[in-house]
């Protein structure tokens, strides 16, 4: 299934409505970017003559595509970015248009500036000159995803927009949703998540300690950061929801997410100091064994994203080779990371 | 089939990561070729083994069955198991995988069943031991875990 084209004249027709006073307004340089498994992501300049003169900037475009690795409500990420945008200590770009209606460029969109400039590879990670700044990243990564967590979504009106669960209801609602997705996409039997979905139900956690704002996939490879360990852009938050915060932390420490190939959660500090960084900035408690369910039924969330990904490539719905490529490569894995943490590895 | 398929599967990797690549236009379409380089490299890596490995996991899986015979399961799965008791004669991937498929739905069950049955906690010690070989057996060497 594919996509009409996006042009830059078309960009920048819907560009002048929003901008009344705008003259000549003109589109440049528009590229799509890669990294959009979930939106397709374009890059371009923007131009127009405003009343001080010419206004010049750089801009994202997300669009929604037929099927992606997740399936979310863009204007609930548009909220989450808007929401933060103003937020002290979690840096994220700023939106600037949302819109609904698909039939104006085949697909539902929103455009943001551009944060550019920076690195967000997870696998930079291994080499330097990132390697040297690992620590001070892991304090950055850990003490925003703190802040977040810190944070009350009811004051950034969030709650308007995200259903608010009960806190004994989190996890219920979260496996709900995720095996859900497990079920209805599976294209082959996972004796080994499904063994871990019959202890998650056996054992839940407590209720939540307080109701979060959940980013909902804060790892290494989502944010923007540089050579002297600042991070500059948290990125991806389509599957932003309030829940139990210990969601958010069970999700970056996924071993999944060792990109260094050793112990090292994100590729960046051992388990036990990122979760430390996290208590300080969050003043939120990790108990360990409420930590340990959420670590576990993140590997059920994981492998619910690389089994939608193989649906939607082999039913032609997205045929990204990100798709193919995360499904090939992290189904086993997750599977992996599921047995260590039931200890049967 | 020569060349075979893996030396091919590799060259053509290569080339398109080595050489292709850095020849496109834009980062989305380099990070596309890469990708599809990855990927072909992945099945370099599975191709060889992929039938003996579905050979092995199937005859794994029938064994746990048959020392779930001797444990008195309820009859409609034993039923089960015993339908799919049959060894492998079709060595065709796509039959080998859709022998795999059913054995691992019914191992599901299976393990399902252990979990709560005394006497049965040896199967089911069994089972976990066979999904971490299992788990060994489909690791790719680039995997970060």
């Amino acid at each position: 299934m594919t996509q009409t084209a996006l042009t830059a004249d078309a960009i920048a027709a819907y560009i002048a409505t929003r901008l009344p006073a705008a003259r000549n307004v003109r589109v440049e340089a528009l590229s799509q970017i890669p990294g959009g498994a979930s939106r397709q992501t374009f890059r371009f300049r923007l131009q127009y003559d405003g009343d001080a003169g010419l206004v010049d900037r750089r801009l994202i475009l997300r669009r929604d595509p037929p099927a992606s690795l997740i399936d979310t409500e863009r204007h609930i990420e548009y909220a989450a970015y808007h929401a933060f945008y103003d937020v002290p200590g979690v840096p994220v770009p700023q939106m600037l248009w949302l819109e609904n209606d698909a039939a104006l460029l085949d697909g539902a969109f929103f455009i943001a500036e551009e944060i550019s400039g920076f690195e967000s590879g997870p696998m930079a990670f291994v080499n330097e000159p990132y390697l040297s700044q690992a620590a001070k990243l892991a304090t950055r990564k850990w003490t925003i995803l703190g802040e977040i967590n810190r944070a009350d979504p009811a004051m950034l009106g969030l709650t308007e927009v995200m259903a608010v669960p009960a806190p004994d209801q989190c996890w219920r609602r979260e496996l709900d949703h995720w095996e859900k997705i497990i079920d209805e996409d599976e294209l082959e039997p996972q004796p080994i998540i499904r063994a871990a979905i019959r202890w998650l139900r056996a054992n839940p956690p407590r209720p939540a300690q307080k109701i979060s704002v959940v980013h909902g996939d804060y790892r290494t490879g989502n944010f923007l950061y540089d050579a002297q360990g600042e991070i500059h852009g948290i990125l991806d938050w389509e599957m932003c929801h309030l829940g139990d915060p210990l969601e958010d932390l069970g999700w970056g420490l996924n071993r999944i997410w060792c990109w260094g190939g050793d112990e090292r959660r994100g590729g960046l500090v051992p388990r036990d100091q990122a979760v430390a960084i996290w208590e300080k900035a969050s003043g939120l408690k990790a108990n360990p064994a409420d930590l340990h369910w959420w670590e576990l039924f993140n590997c059920v969330k994981g492998q619910g994203i690389w089994i939608s990904s193989a649906k939607a490539w082999m039913d032609g719905t997205n045929r990204e080779p990100i798709l193919a490529f995360s499904a090939w490569r992290m189904l086993n894995t997750q599977d992996r990371a599921a047995l260590e943490l039931m200890e049967r590895l | 089939m020569n060349p075979n398929a893996q030396a091919v599967l590799a060259d053509f990797a290569s080339r398109l990561a080595g050489q292709i690549m850095p020849q496109l236009a834009t980062p989305y379409l380099m990070s596309s070729a890469g990708l599809m380089a990855a990927v072909m490299g992945m099945a370099v890596e599975q191709f060889d083994g992929a039938a003996a490995n579905l050979v092995e996991e199937n005859r794994a899986i029938r064994g746990l069955f048959d020392e779930a015979a001797k444990l008195g399961t309820p009859a409609d799965l034993a039923a089960r198991l015993e339908r799919l008791s049959r060894d492998d004669d079709d060595l065709r991937l796509s039959a080998l995988e859709a022998a795999n498929h059913g054995l691992r739905a019914a191992l599901i069950e299976l393990h399902a069943w252990t979990e709560g049955e005394p006497g049965a906690e040896a199967l089911n010690g069994a089972i976990w031991a066979e999904l971490s070989k299992s788990t060994e057996r489909r690791r790719l060497s680039s995997a970060p875990f």
